[in-house]
């Protein structure tokens, strides 16, 4: 995973809002997060392959009290700023009339690479 | 020992030139309309790979999701992707691509803004999963547009300097 990403992730779970990864099995009532690494976006090619990768990271937040609004921003802007630096943008706000809840949601640009697991020396069975 | 230089024909190219500066903005129009249409097409292709009703998600246990109704994508398609009233701002020229001026679509018997339906697609809700079929479609067409808008502009520009040629 992206080092930007990973760092993201663990600054909004370290704030006091509950923060998952791509989804909830179980919701926590009232305010909530959601982060996850979204679609590529932007990356280069060269030199026959992938050089420099990009991919958009989506942060959102529910919440039902309309004055908690610039606390959960302002907690959440913090941490986008910390790791991500300018590369990010608030994307939308929205009231959904069926639940009742508002909707925030961010958008950031992260750059790396996604590296597959180094193979594991497997104990061979049976003896030597 | 002094030597004078004249260059022949300059006099053409400095015609040609401001000529080309009068009609920067339009060249840019030109250019911009290519682009702006092959950005509408991308956002639209992906407005179609909308999943619907049709598919469903493994249920979650405590959390009832839904994907968006087959009306609400009839919605989308049919209002479709739009492109602006063109701005401009001397050599400069702007536009914007989207559903902001869709007008309000008919879903499940309630009447709608088209691009209120557009975001939450886009967005996702606290019961809709989103799909980002916009930036999608940004993303895809980006490259494309800003080659055509390139291309366009080339061109033009070729057609005015043999007009002022010829």
């Amino acid at each position: 995973m992206p080092e930007e990403y990973t760092a993201l992730v663990g600054a909004l779970q370290d704030t006091e809002i509950p923060f998952a990864e791509y989804g909830w099995k179980t919701r926590p009532e009232g305010t909530y997060g959601v982060v996850g690494l979204d679609m590529e976006a932007g990356s280069l090619a060269g030199d026959m392959g992938k050089q420099d990768r990009a991919f958009d990271v989506k942060v959102d937040v529910f919440f039902r009290k309309l004055a908690d609004r610039e606390g959960i921003a302002g907690t959440v802007e913090e941490a986008l700023g910390a790791c991500l630096g300018a590369a990010w943008e608030l994307n939308s706000l929205q009231y959904e009339t069926e639940t009742g809840m508002f909707h925030i949601e961010w958008i950031g640009k992260v750059t790396g690479t996604i590296t597959a697991p180094e193979p594991q020396e497997t104990q061979e069975s049976g003896d030597a | 020992m002094a030597m004078t230089m004249r260059t022949e024909g300059l006099e053409e190219a400095e015609a040609m030139l401001s000529r080309l500066g009068e009609s920067a903005g339009a060249v840019a129009a030109y250019g911009l309309y290519d682009g702006a249409g092959i950005m509408a097409d991308a956002i639209n292709a992906q407005a179609a790979a909308i999943r619907t009703e049709g598919f469903h998600y493994a249920a979650l246990p405590g959390v009832t999701m839904r994907l968006p109704s087959p009306e609400e994508k009839a919605a989308l398609m049919s209002a479709g992707a739009g492109i602006a009233k063109f701005e401009k701002n001397g050599g400069e020229v702007g536009t914007s691509v989207g559903f902001g001026n869709a007008g309000y679509a008919e879903v499940n018997g309630k009447t709608k803004p088209v691009p209120q339906i557009a975001n939450a697609i886009n967005s996702g809700t606290s019961f809709m999963k989103a799909q980002p079929f916009f930036r999608r479609g940004v993303n895809s067409g980006r490259g494309a547009a800003v080659d055509a808008i390139g291309k366009a502009i080339e061109a033009k520009c070729d057609e005015i300097i043999k007009q002022s040629g010829g």
